[in-house]
């Protein structure tokens, strides 16, 4: 029987970043990114646009482009700005971030907690329970999840705060592959002594998962839920980029690409500033997970 | 309306209106002559194509009219005003003021199949229209022919209103005098459609053809083929020149992918054109492409483009509300997301009738400069008893056309005074079902854009602010209701004198915008993108589209 938990959690992060450039690289990445997002009004502060103000001074009078090299790159305009709009590009891609953190990591938060919830309730009960959870798992993994976004995003009223409508979305839909990892850790775990003895003296099942289960299933949760951000990033990004994200005016990566795209050929900076933004984002996410998974997993064994 | 609707220049000249200073405008065609023959593709966004007359908002000058003819036609061309001009009849003549009016059909036409074209055939395509599954079309005609519960001809019934007393002749009598009605002669529903046929709703698939060419090939979404029609007679069709041999519309085609493919000239597409405008994005592409700039064809006005305030919703039923709109507005942002310029966006509007239109008078009720004076609108806002502004107004809009971005636009420009609104961009369908369509419906604001369908200030005004078109699919969505305008518009309406009809129509344009309805925006312009073979494609004063009638492909 293998051991789920080699060491410590904090311990093996500080392990994973001691010794693995890439996942080090990927954390200060998701640091950075992160305290841009917090700290984004103070940002745009000091640049001194905010991102919804339209400035046609900005644009070239003769075609609606940004006027300079670069998509209008100045010292005014730290990445230029908007075609047709003047907006500060700078200040959408920082408050973009935002938009893109609170989503993503709020959506990973409830799809981590239902997948911890329902796998160990699964794994530990079994009988019927374990079945109904495990079948419904399948049928929600083989759902065809973004449509039913996308039909969604269509008919809820404009006045329900998109963002909420956003991260309860995606994060209910997230619930099925945590639960599945979960629900195995849970089955070789209550197999142990100690579950097997809390179990004897009594414990109901609730205090089991608090006191005996919990505590080691951290370190396969934190995996998952590193692995898992940079795809509910992308999926908002998806979304918005689809037209049913976050609202105008908003900003939001995928909306961003998504105009972009209509301008590549006479204004490539304002496609590689936000699909810069949002490779970062997932990339270090994904280093930092899997140097994460790489420290708590002996299975995995040798380190990069 | 929102689709192939026109706009207006017939009297640039007469009036001087000068700021079309558009440095980038070409109305001219290409130098090269077409000649006969060839084959000529039109490149369509849309999937579908509909050849059916009574289902057609057509233009009397783009698709519709290359397979079917009506009553009378359109004679347009750069710097000339828009005529009405005989196409299958003459033009109409009224005894009694404009109450009942008769038209001759001219002597030997006939249908592709060879079967002559009769009076009959004109009533039974008019009373066709009135017919519940072939909605959607043109209706000008509707309320005045007395239509009221006329459900059409397919239950057995004739539209008294209209009478054939010979093969050729033609009389409506109509329940109230109406000067427009030559004009509205040329709307789709007055193409023939032989009497006893048309009752399948496939019919566009295979319609009967009266115009230079009939359907060869109709697949579905993909492509329609149009050869030529044996039995038309160039000699009796002045609207019309049928250059070329065949044409092909090919269906779905991706705008910005359809204008690259133009921008770069190569194999059929050499042949064709798109139906679609230019996007705002290609166009500034196309400014650093000398050979594709040339054949970027630009119209010197259009639509007016509005925002639509819904008169019946609080707090927009406040008058001082709607008038801190005129204000709050940036007229000249919205240019820059519209085209990226000014020039190739169209002037700022100020008026209700669009440039060019016969008794057009320039004026400006609420005058403040292009961006704006966020200031003034707020101070009305405090007058009407909203010191901290308005929030939470919906403003619904048609995806298409880039309208999101000009919808952005406008949203950045009224929370600089305190008004803060969320934008819902709809398809189509759902747009129409949630505002011309809905019996209650729950926007503040809608952007929209108008042109007349034919060049009188009757179809700048009248769709857009008589009480009769809100809801049921009328186009007055601002819901605007004042029995005292719905009175001047009637007035007008039966006014056969052009001259004086005009001067009422400019004092309805007044009256109606110190109501503050809607804000007007701009006079959209239209671009439009073609091969290097296709010649005499040309965007004539009035409509800002291009005469699909006198294209050929040049060798």
């Amino acid at each position: 029987m293998s051991t789920p938990v080699a060491r410590s959690v904090p311990a093996a992060i500080r392990s994973v970043l001691a010794r693995d450039r890439w996942a080090l690289a990927g954390t200060v990445t998701v640091v950075v990114i992160g305290l841009v997002a917090i700290f984004a009004d103070v940002l745009t502060a000091i640049e001194g646009h905010d991102p919804y103000t339209y400035d046609s001074t900005a644009l070239d009078p003769a075609t609606g482009l940004p006027a300079g090299v670069l998509g209008g790159v100045s010292g005014e305009h730290w990445f230029g700005v908007e075609p047709l709009t003047g907006r500060d590009l700078f200040a959408i891609v920082v408050h973009g971030a935002r938009t893109s953190f609170l989503i993503g990591l709020a959506a990973t938060l409830v799809s981590i907690g239902l997948g911890v919830l329902i796998g160990a309730a699964a794994g530990y009960l079994g009988g019927w329970v374990d079945r109904v959870i495990t079948w419904s798992a399948d049928v929600f993994l083989g759902f065809p999840y973004l449509v039913f976004m996308i039909a969604l995003g269509a008919v809820v009223p404009v006045e329900f705060p998109r963002a909420l409508l956003l991260i309860v979305v995606i994060g209910f839909f997230g619930w099925p592959s945590t639960a599945r990892i979960v629900r195995a850790q849970v089955l070789t775990l209550k197999e142990r002594n100690f579950v097997k003895a809390a179990r004897t003296l009594g414990a109901s099942p609730w205090q089991v998962f608090r006191a005996e289960l919990l505590p080691n299933l951290w370190g396969p949760v934190l995996v998952m839920a590193t692995l898992s951000v940079p795809g509910k990033v992308g999926l908002e990004a998806a979304l918005s980029f689809l037209g049913v994200g976050v609202l105008p005016p908003t900003p939001s990566w995928g909306r961003s690409i998504s105009s972009a795209i209509e301008w590549v050929a006479v204004d490539p900076a304002y496609l590689l500033f936000p699909g810069l933004a949002l490779f970062a984002v997932t990339w270090g996410f994904n280093a930092l997970g899997d140097g994460l998974r790489d420290a708590l997993d002996p299975r995995l064994g040798a380190k990069r | 309306m929102y689709r192939k609707k026109l706009l207006a220049v017939v009297l640039i000249g007469a009036l001087g209106v000068s700021a079309c200073g558009a440095n980038d405008q070409k109305p001219a065609g290409d130098a090269a002559k077409p000649e006969k023959g060839g084959t000529l593709r039109i490149l369509s966004e849309s999937r579908t194509l509909n050849l059916d007359p009574a289902k057609s908002q057509s233009l009397a000058i783009t698709t519709l009219g290359l397979v079917h003819r009506r009553l009378t036609g359109w004679q347009n061309a750069v710097g000339q005003h828009a005529l009405v001009v005989p196409d299958l009849a003459d033009t109409g003549k009224t005894s009694d003021g404009g109450k009942t009016w008769t038209f001759v059909l001219q002597d030997g036409l006939k249908f592709n199949d060879g079967t002559p074209i009769t009076s009959a055939d004109v009533k039974w395509g008019v009373e066709r229209s009135f017919a519940p599954a072939f909605g959607g079309g043109l209706g000008y005609h509707k309320d005045l022919l007395g239509g009221g519960d006329y459900q059409g001809p397919f239950e057995g019934k004739e539209l008294d209103s209209i009478k054939t007393p010979d093969a050729r002749t033609i009389v409506f009598t109509l329940t109230r005098p109406y000067g427009d009605w030559p004009w509205i002669a040329s709307t789709p529903a007055f193409a023939p459609v032989p009497k006893g046929k048309g009752a399948e709703a496939d019919y566009q698939e295979h319609a009967v053809a009266s115009g230079p060419y009939q359907i060869a090939k109709y697949q579905k979404g993909v492509q329609v083929e149009l050869s030529r029609n044996p039995n038309w007679e160039p000699a009796k069709d002045q609207v019309r020149a049928g250059l070329p041999d065949s044409v092909v519309f090919q269906l779905g085609q991706e705008a910005s992918v359809v204008s690259q493919r133009l921008a770069a000239d190569s194999g059929d597409d050499r042949f064709a054109f798109a139906s679609s405008f230019v996007s705002p994005a290609q166009l500034a592409q196309l400014q650093q492409n000398p050979s594709a700039k040339s054949r970027v064809v630009t119209s010197k006005s259009g639509a007016v483009a509005y925002l639509a305030l819904n008169t019946q919703k609080a707090p927009l039923n406040n008058v001082k509300v709607r008038q801190a709109f005129q204000y709050a507005v940036n007229k000249a942002a919205y240019q820059v997301a519209s085209a990226g310029t000014a020039a190739l966006a169209g002037d700022t509007a100020s008026t209700l009738i669009t440039q060019g239109i016969e008794g057009r008078e320039q004026f400006d009720l609420y005058p403040s400069k292009p961006e704006g004076d966020p200031d003034k609108a707020k101070a009305l806002l405090a007058e009407a008893g909203f010191p901290n502004g308005l929030d939470g107004l919906q403003l619904v809009l048609n995806k298409s056309n880039n309208q999101t971005d000009k919808g952005e636009a406008v949203q950045a420009a009224l929370a600089r005074a305190n008004i803060k609104v969320t934008i819902r961009s709809l398809e189509a369908d759902a747009f129409e079902t949630e505002t011309n369509l809905a019996d209650n419906p729950t926007y503040d604001l809608i952007l929209g854009s108008w042109q007349p369908d034919f060049p009188s200030a009757n179809s700048n005004i009248q769709p857009l602010f008589a009480s009769s078109e809100i809801g049921k699919g009328g186009y007055n969505t601002s819901r605007y209701s004042n029995p005292e305008v719905d009175k001047l518009i009637e007035q007008a309406q039966s006014t056969v004198d052009p001259a004086e009809a005009g001067k009422k129509w400019a004092a309805i344009d007044k009256r109606i915008l110190q109501d503050s309805p809607v804000v007007p925006l701009i006079y959209t312009r239209n671009s439009f993108i073609h091969g290097s073979k296709v010649g005499n494609f040309f965007i004539a004063d009035f409509p800002a589209y291009p005469n699909y009638l006198q294209v050929g492909i040049s060798k």
